[in-house]
């Protein structure tokens, strides 16, 4: 399959995309996540016998704050796997 | 082709710059953040000064580990790599890539270790007591971090040794395409380690805070750190599949 330059730039910048997409769509979730757990942490030291609760709240909280991360993936797979030159 | 080994060349120099220059950025930070609240707890409790001292030299060390990995793979993009003028832009692209892997891959977990470390130089000051659960939790809240440093250092070592020469008959399009997809994938994975790095670092921080204001509720919280920093670490994992895809499933 021969492709021209312009195909090539098409493709190439669909992937280079992709890399940043998902390394800046990691960078939201991973620290919102992050801030989650520490406060749950927090939480569990200063009331102790609500830790089912604050757990459980802290994994809802998370979950949403994941869905971005998890579009990030599937943008980027898109963009490597589905584009058409 | 116009260009020899210099190509190899420029673009090795440049991604060490890069990598060693970003990697010292928040390496410094960190550690400087540690040795702030180690100095201000020595002040506040002179009489555990040296278990604050010790804590404090320990996690800073922790939280250089980053840095280090950035200067190993300077040091090789500088003389541990072949400059062949058969690598083209191929192997052009992926050392400026494993720079930028390395590079911004340290900056999250040092300065989430910075601030892990940070915490438990403060929580060691106010209940001296319980300095050794304190320390232990630190450090383990310091490894969890830096998982993610090590991701990026896979992936800027794949990057340097597993990419292949440029054939000789390809056409331009298919160089910018392999070229782009190698940068992709040290952008993906450096930025990518950025947000899991700093978050597993503030939840061992905060961790590490409790532990010493309530020592009796430590396997909970133990708990609940391991459990947050693994959700934390997902998009880490996200980012290493995507960095790998591009690496190896780009034709």
């Amino acid at each position: 399959m021969e492709l021209t330059l312009a195909q090539g730039i098409i493709k190439a910048s669909a992937l280079l995309g992709a890399g940043l997409c998902m390394g800046m769509g990691a960078l939201g979730p991973g620290l919102g996540e992050g801030f989650v757990a520490g406060k749950a942490c927090e939480g569990i030291a200063r009331s102790p016998e609500n830790a089912s609760l604050i757990t459980r709240t802290m994994l809802v909280g998370q979950a949403v704050s994941e869905s971005t991360g998890i579009y990030s993936l599937v943008i980027a797979l898109l963009l490597i796997f589905a584009v058409k030159i | 082709m116009i260009w020899g080994s210099e190509l190899a060349k420029i673009s090795a120099y440049l991604g060490a710059g890069i990598c060693v220059g970003i990697g010292a950025v928040t390496t410094g930070i960190g550690s400087g953040i540690i040795a702030g609240e180690g100095s201000f707890g020595v002040v506040k409790q002179p009489k555990a000064q040296e278990q604050i001292f010790r804590t404090m030299l320990i996690g800073q060390a922790a939280a250089q580990t980053a840095g280090i990995f950035a200067l190993v793979i300077s040091m090789l993009l500088i003389y541990g790599i072949p400059y062949d003028a058969a690598g083209g832009w191929f192997k052009a692209a992926a050392y400026i890539a494993a720079g930028l892997a390395m590079g911004l891959g340290s900056v999250g977990p040092s300065l989430g270790a910075g601030y892990a470390g940070s915490q438990a130089c403060k929580s060691i000051a106010r209940m001296p007591k319980y300095g050794n659960s304190i320390m232990g939790n630190m450090l383990i809240g310091q490894a969890l971090a830096q998982t993610s440093a090590i991701f990026a250092l896979v992936v800027a070592f794949l990057l340097m040794y597993s990419v292949p020469n440029q054939p000789d008959n390809i056409v331009t399009g298919r160089i910018i395409i392999k070229s782009l997809a190698f940068i992709g994938a040290g952008l993906a994975i450096g930025f990518g380690t950025l947000g899991p790095g700093t978050g597993i670092g503030f939840v061992a921080g905060k961790a590490s805070d409790m532990m010493g204001r309530y020592p009796n509720e430590k396997s909970k919280i133990m708990r609940t750190m391991f459990l947050g920093a693994a959700v934390s670490e997902s998009t880490a994992i996200y980012s290493l599949v995507i960095a790998f895809l591009l690496i190896f499933a780009v034709k």
